[in-house]
């Protein structure tokens, strides 16, 4: 009995109780146990003690998890080929809502969406492609008036050289039919360039049939500068003919529209020798 | 609290319908026994989410290792609380809880503080001054650490600066108390 009272003196009982011996430890203690009451009866002692010793320090868990962790074991329950209950254990699957009608609205919300900015985008692109007309159209226009300008300034410039002293300026007095005619022709020996003035010509006005012909002698022999009309609203202050080197006469003869090769004499409305 | 169980059966009786997988037994062993196996596990991880935790592999594990378990080997309580302290402890020593603990947000810290350190009155606790007035610090100190610290008798001696075997006896002794005080 000595050794039995030595072996629960040790301690080894109160540690088995908490878990706190090796396996073959355990193993000992409990042939121990099977061999003595006075040990069996200590190690109950000490389990009762330690049993109520948790119970003093019990805490209550929460009351939602009961379901938690019963639903946890009983699932396991029915995994079990063991399961022996007649009554199915009704684990009460938790039922998750997927919130599916959520999702079918958010595409009917998006159909619709969509359907919206289509419509605003035909809208928005009709407007544009009326406005970029509307804006072709003016580049239009404006690239007319500019073609109409740069001929307008280029003629003016050219008109301009007639007074800077390059030109000759000569007045053609009538003749023949006409003697109370006249006109004005400038023509520059640098530039052999003719121009008559438009605004200052005093010839009677030709019909639809006729125009009046430019021409100059050259070495005896008339040479054709090219027609014009002569207009009681001549629009054009001068007129470009064609180039002539050393003329020794300028005449205008009215002609047939379009002009003849050789001048009609008998026509002869101004004439100037040099 | 709740010294009166909810469903109450014998441990012989509620051993022998965990034996045939009865639902009812589940759910009388849970009844008997979660409070007191939760105030060891939560004693020792000290949060109530892990605890929580905690308490559900403890019923898992029993149950599934039900089998092993055999009355010759003592108590039913006494396996259960071992199954529950020693996955108390795996939790503890995990990496997880461990980084988990580093890593406290500031406003949580607070509240952890405040709980450490609370002066509320606890129904749960009540009882328990009559048992501290009972044990000798010491003796306190030693049940603290192994049973609510989750220190093997190893650690606690190293803990405490004391050799093993006054580890033994202290504990013993303060057990001896406890089994005065309960008589």
């Amino acid at each position: 009995m000595e050794e039995v009272k030595a072996y629960i003196e040790s301690g080894i009982l109160e540690l088995y109780v908490l878990g706190e011996v090796s396996h073959e430890e355990g193993l000992q203690v409990e042939a121990m146990a099977a061999q003595h009451p006075a040990i069996r009866a200590e190690l109950a002692e000490i389990e009762r003690s330690m049993e109520l010793f948790a119970g003093e320090h019990e805490i209550e868990p929460s009351p939602a998890i009961r379901d938690r962790i019963l639903n946890s074991m009983l699932t396991n329950l029915a995994d079990d080929n063991t399961f022996r209950t007649k009554a199915q254990p009704v684990a009460e699957a938790p039922v998750i809502s997927m919130h599916a009608p959520k999702n079918t609205n958010f595409y009917k919300y998006a159909f619709a969406a969509c359907l919206a900015l289509l419509l605003l985008s035909t809208v928005a692109l009709y407007n544009v492609y009326n406005r970029l007309q509307e804006s072709n159209g003016q580049v239009v226009a404006l690239s007319t008036q500019n073609q109409r300008m740069t001929k307008t300034v280029s003629l003016q410039s050219e008109q301009l050289d007639v007074f800077r002293g390059d030109y000759k300026l000569f007045k053609l007095p009538g003749t023949g039919k006409t003697p109370k005619a006249s006109m004005m022709v400038a023509w520059s020996p640098v530039k052999k360039n003719v121009i008559i003035n438009m605004a200052d010509l005093n010839l009677p006005v030709n019909d639809a049939e006729h125009q009046y012909q430019l021409w100059a002698i050259v070495d005896g022999k008339p040479v054709d500068l090219g027609v014009f009309d002569a207009k009681l609203d001549s629009a054009t202050m001068m007129k470009i003919m064609k180039s002539v080197d050393k003329p020794q006469a300028f005449a205008v003869t009215l002609e047939k529209k379009g002009g003849s090769i050789n001048p009609t004499m008998a026509n002869l409305t101004v004439i100037k020798t040099i | 609290m709740s010294k009166i169980k909810k469903i109450s059966l014998t441990e012989e009786e509620l051993v022998l319908g965990l034996r045939n997988r009865e639902k009812v037994a589940v759910e009388a062993l849970y009844d008997n026994y979660s409070s007191s196996l939760y105030g060891v596990i939560f004693r020792i991880v000290n949060d109530t989410a892990i605890a929580e935790d905690v308490l559900q592999e403890t019923f898992v594990k029993i149950w599934q290792s039900f089998t092993s378990y055999s009355v010759d080997k003592g108590r039913l309580f006494t396996w259960m609380v071992n199954i529950a302290r020693n996955l108390s402890i795996d939790k503890v020593r995990s990496k997880d809880f461990r980084n988990q603990n580093k890593n406290q947000e500031l406003e949580n810290t607070v509240n952890l503080i405040d709980e450490q350190n609370s002066t509320v009155y606890k129904p749960e606790l009540l009882g328990i001054k009559d048992l501290v007035k009972t044990l000798r610090p010491e003796q306190k100190s030693i049940l603290d650490l192994v049973y609510f610290k989750g220190y093997t008798h190893v650690e606690a001696a190293d803990e405490l600066g004391i050799p093993l075997g006054t580890v033994k006896t202290r504990l013993r002794m303060a057990i001896q108390e406890l089994r005065k005080h309960f008589n």
